[in-house]
């Protein structure tokens, strides 16, 4: 009977295994040409805050979208959405906050600050690439398809749209109450003070500090935090029998007397309404 | 052991050395999925310099652009733009924004940081 090969199976092994610790362990693949999905999460978030600094510069929306698209993200508005929230909350530099905030409102297609036009010596950032590269890579990057494609081509002119500048608050320009309104709407969360800070072209302006007080008590919250609402809204839940203030941080013009309303309901009963007050800067 | 049994040996060896670096290298290699920026393809790293290029071009702000050019990485900020420059004009960028990428390089290349004094400093 022919001897079993055990040195074979073990040579098989003990070589596996000194390969795999080569390959894994002592000189694993090197990775030098990453793509931007795969950077760290801080680093995503870094990437983000510069494409949303180049587009409040540009306002190139394709491009920026492009550059969105290369980060991997399932949903970029809600992702933006989130950093500006999170940035907010850890009191980040305000103008940052408000151009990544603009940027996910500008996707969604809101809040399109109407163009300025006006001569300029420069050809339309559009029809400028994000280089679709030639390199040969170990890991071809599953977005290269939207570097390459996602810039349209359009003729040449002298004429181009100039950069819009991102809406933020003009400091010194004091707020002013546009409108103040009860809700009577069951559905609603009940006593909820609704406040939607916007400039003088009606754009909400996220990051504004908006300060309520009452007897013996005082609160501040911030206007972007729930952009699914706008990014220039915030609420705050009062309580019945209270008669608060409001101001937005800057100064401008209080709010005052807010109490609860009381709204009448469908089968004859009474409920706590809302209100919902729109402070614009002139 | 025989000699063929050692020979047998060091064939297995090498046939399983062998398996193993390309399960290694090419079937499964050592995922990296929180890269730093450093490692960025050149072409994604020269857009990411278009961006600070572009920023810079609106607001003038060298000491941002500055920092924001040390995310990827740790050549002075010059460097990092002139290489961006370069893949910029091999890889057919439009003028504008080679334009852009001139401007922040001669910006960088003045460029020095603000020195924190140190306390106690007579």
């Amino acid at each position: 009977m022919k001897r079993f090969p055990w040195e074979l199976i073990v040579g098989l092994i003990i070589g596996a295994a000194l390969g795999l610790s080569y390959a894994w362990i002592i000189s694993p693949t090197r990775y030098i040409d990453a793509i931007p999905a795969s950077l760290r999460a801080d680093f995503k978030d870094q990437y983000r805050i510069a494409i949303s600094a180049a587009y409040a510069s540009t306002s190139d929306i394709q491009r920026a979208r492009a550059r969105l698209a290369l980060l991997g993200d399932a949903d970029s508005v809600q992702t933006l959405s989130a950093q500006a929230q999170q940035m907010l909350a850890n009191e980040a530099d305000i103008k940052t906050v408000n151009q990544i905030a603009q940027l996910a409102s500008d996707l969604q297609g809101k809040n399109i600050a109407p163009p300025v036009h006006t001569q300029t010596i420069f050809t339309p950032l559009a029809n400028t690439t994000l280089i679709p590269s030639p390199n040969v890579t170990e890991n071809p990057p599953q977005t290269e398809s939207v570097s390459a494609t996602e810039q349209p081509q359009s003729p040449i002119s002298a004429v181009t749209p100039r950069p819009t500048q991102t809406p933020t608050a003009t400091s010194g320009a004091p707020f002013t109450i546009l409108s103040q309104e009860t809700v009577c709407k069951s559905n609603l969360t009940e006593a909820l003070l609704q406040v939607y800070v916007i400039d003088s072209h009606r754009r909400p302006i996220p990051g504004v500090e908006l300060i309520v007080t009452w007897d013996g008590g005082e609160d501040h919250f911030f206007t972007g935090f729930k952009p699914e609402l706008g990014n220039g809204y915030a609420d705050f839940q009062m309580q019945a029998n209270v008669s608060y203030t409001l101001r937005v941080g800057s100064g401008g013009t209080p709010a005052t007397n807010l109490t609860v309303p009381v709204c009448p309901s469908a089968n004859g009963n009474t409920f706590n309404g809302g209100l919902s007050i729109t402070f614009q800067q002139p | 052991m025989s000699p063929s049994t050692w020979i047998k040996l060091l064939i297995a060896l090498a046939i399983g050395a062998a398996l193993g670096l390309v399960y290694g290298w090419v079937i499964a290699p050592v995922e990296f999925i929180d890269t730093t920026p450093e490692t960025l393809r050149a072409d994604y790293r020269a857009d990411y310099v278009l961006m600070i290029a572009e920023t810079y071009h609106a607001d003038k702000d060298t000491g941002l652009a500055a920092r924001r050019l040390a995310i990827i990485g740790s050549q002075m900020p010059a460097d990092i733009v002139k290489q961006a420059l370069q893949t910029g004009r091999e890889a057919g960028y439009a003028p504008n924004d080679l334009t852009l990428l001139e401007e922040l390089f001669t910006a960088m290349q003045s460029y020095q940081p603000v020195s924190i004094p140190t306390a106690g400093t007579p």
